[in-house]
């Protein structure tokens, strides 16, 4: 029983660590630009599909290589995306509706794409890590640990990079007041494309590190879009603090209903929790109104 | 804004056209099938341009109301023994309720929240209709529901054998959905929407109760939307998940791109245009989706009023008063 209780929280700060990463990525798009991002599922799988194709290429062995070349092409993907679908709609009055239309589409293009590509069937990566922890009933896989580790430190990063490069600080500066940075002569529109790819990224190595404990399917990215949005509204939109917190709530709630009550209840219950948080809170946890 | 004599006059001419179409391939069944297709997506997506479009509500809940409203209707002729011509209207008001219970936490929200809302209640659907609580009221699980009874009017009984008199059924239906979505644009909720739309706080300090439409929307299309539904379950005999697949989702919305959003009538234009489409491509097989996709993504950059925008910059564009009018 308690050997159960500890790998349900075990399961949950892990998930919850990977489900930070990609929530401060949706957060991210949606606090600098307003913009939604409905493909964001689909570029979960973008990457676990790149980390598929290295893996089948011969000189490449190891997941450091794969995340070191991974990246870029994720940061090019989402920086070319934005520039070419989203920055045309946004001098329009319903820009907003036309994202959201416009990225729904781009999200059924790519999950039809990776079917006709790497088919219906479901594709697994290596593990990161062989060996586990073992004490007794106790069991701790190395691969869990990495995971946890990584993501943490992709936020880490992600936060040093904020706050500590000239480009982090327009990011920062723009997601405050975008007339303001306009003025003083941040190129706004690039923060915008910057904000976007970054995102990508975010998303995209998140697809890496949970396809190795789950396994990557052309249509898997829906689930994780629903999970990353419900913990970007829980936590409040914009707030990446909100986003961390909410993350982990929501990993811990997740695994604790799927292992009480059964996988088919967790949906439904993250969403129950939802609603009642914003009927409460209607700006989220952390969020603020804007 | 169009006005509204246009858009009675753009309605009738559509109405017009689609009636005598029978007569040019009444003899075709799958064409009648295609087209009463259209009819349904056409009441569908103008509820959706409604919601969106004229109160301005990101509701992405729509095909997920739909469901809902076919599995009702569905279950509660088979369950109870109601005649489906009243299901459907059971259909309509549980939907209708359903409709008010996500409105009512949902409409206090911003909009992209309320995207993620509407857009959660399809994503859990599925899981509901399919699991034990779905199968509790008698959703048939997995497996769908595959022998749903057929419509029935003063003892006529409508079969898919005969496609005409159940083209003119949904024309029928189609007609009066469209003509209620016109008095509801033409009526002072209309006017109230614009100018919530134009500036919500002005709006509101002059006495427009903003959630009051807003719920009243809400509820109307999705009893509409629901109703819809149940006459589709009725019409096809059978019901599964499949339906909140994310292909029905993208093709209502390339309906609605094609009609141009708030575009009124133009939902309608957009349905036939679409669902023909559609199964032009139906010979590319697993590249059809892919297609519906890249025709999303170039439409909203090339087309972004659609059809209809497209045919008032045409034509009145010199007419107007204010350079960037609506």
């Amino acid at each position: 029983m308690i050997f159960e209780i500890a790998d349900v929280i075990i399961s949950g700060l892990i998930n919850g660590s990977v489900y930070a990463l990609m929530a401060v990525g949706l957060t991210l798009i949606y606090g600098v630009s307003k913009a939604f991002n409905f493909a964001y599922g689909s570029f979960y799988s973008l990457g676990g599909y790149i980390a598929f194709l290295l893996f089948g290429l011969s000189f490449i062995n190891s997941y450091f290589l794969v995340f070191l070349l991974a990246a870029p092409i994720l940061l090019l993907f989402g920086f070319f995306v934005e520039k070419a679908l989203v920055a045309p709609l946004r001098k329009r009055d319903d820009w907003e509706i036309k994202v959201m239309m416009i990225t729904l589409g781009l999200a059924l293009l790519l999950d039809n794409a990776y079917q006709v590509i790497f088919g219906a069937r479901m594709k697994s990566l290596p593990p990161f890590l062989g060996g586990a922890f073992e004490a007794g009933d106790f069991y701790l896989s190395h691969q869990d640990v990495g995971i946890f580790f990584l993501s943490i430190g992709g936020i880490l990063l992600f936060r040093w990079f904020l706050n500590n490069t000239r480009t982090g600080m327009s990011v920062r500066a723009v997601a405050q007041n975008p007339a303001g940075a306009q003025i003083v002569g941040i190129p706004k529109e690039f923060v915008f494309a910057a904000t976007f790819a970054i995102s990508t990224v975010m998303v995209g190595m998140g697809g890496i590190l949970l396809a190795q404990k789950y396994f990557i399917t052309p249509m898997g990215g829906w689930d994780i879009l629903v999970k990353a949005w419900v913990i970007t509204a829980f936590g409040g939109m914009g707030s990446i603090r909100g986003g961390l917190y909410a993350a982990f709530i929501v990993g811990m709630l997740e695994s604790f209903v799927g292992w009480y009550f059964g996988m088919t209840w967790t949906l439904i219950v993250l969403f129950a929790v939802l609603l009642t948080t914003l009927a409460v809170r209607p700006q989220g946890l952390m969020g603020k109104w804007g | 804004m169009m006005d509204h004599k246009r858009i009675t006059m753009m309605l009738a001419g559509i109405w017009a056209i689609v009636a005598v179409l029978p007569l040019f391939f009444g003899g075709t069944d799958f064409i009648m099938h295609i087209l009463i297709m259209c009819l349904i997506w056409s009441v569908v997506a103008s509820c959706w341009d409604l919601i969106m479009g004229f109160a301005g509500i990101f509701s992405f809940g729509q095909v997920a109301f739909f469901v809902i409203g076919s599995y009702t209707s569905a279950i509660v002729s088979a369950r109870f023994g109601i005649p489906p011509v009243f299901a459907v209207f059971i259909a309509g008001g549980f939907t209708a309720l359903v409709g008010i219970l996500v409105g009512l936490p949902c409409l206090k929200l911003k909009g992209a929240y309320i995207a993620l809302v509407t857009f959660a209640v399809h994503m859990i659907l599925e899981p509901v209709l399919k699991g034990d609580i779905g199968q509790a009221i008698g959703t048939g699980g997995t497996r769908g529901l595959l022998s749903i009874d057929p419509m029935t009017l003063f003892g006529y009984t409508f079969t898919t054998a005969s496609p005409i008199p159940y083209f003119y059924l949904f024309f029928l239906v189609a007609v009066a959905c469209s003509v209620i979505i016109l008095l509801v644009i033409r009526s002072h909720w209309g006017t109230a929407f614009l100018a919530l739309k134009d500036s919500q706080e002005f709006a509101t300090c002059l006495g427009v109760s903003a959630f009051k439409y807003k719920l009243m929307v809400f509820a109307l299309t999705s009893f509409l939307t629901g109703m819809m539904g149940g006459f589709y379950a009725h019409y096809v005999g059978m019901l599964s998940t499949r339906m909140l697949g994310i292909d029905l989702f993208v093709t209502l919305m390339v309906i609605l791109v094609i009609g141009g959003v708030g575009k009124f009538p133009g939902a309608i234009i957009g349905a036939f245009i679409t669902i023909a489409i559609n199964e032009l491509l139906s010979p590319l097989g697993p590249y059809r989706p892919i297609t519906m996709g890249a025709l999303v993504v170039i439409l909203v950059l090339v087309l972004p009023d659609g059809i209809v925008g497209l045919f008032e910059k045409l034509f009145s564009g010199s007419r107007r008063l204010s350079p960037k009018g609506h």
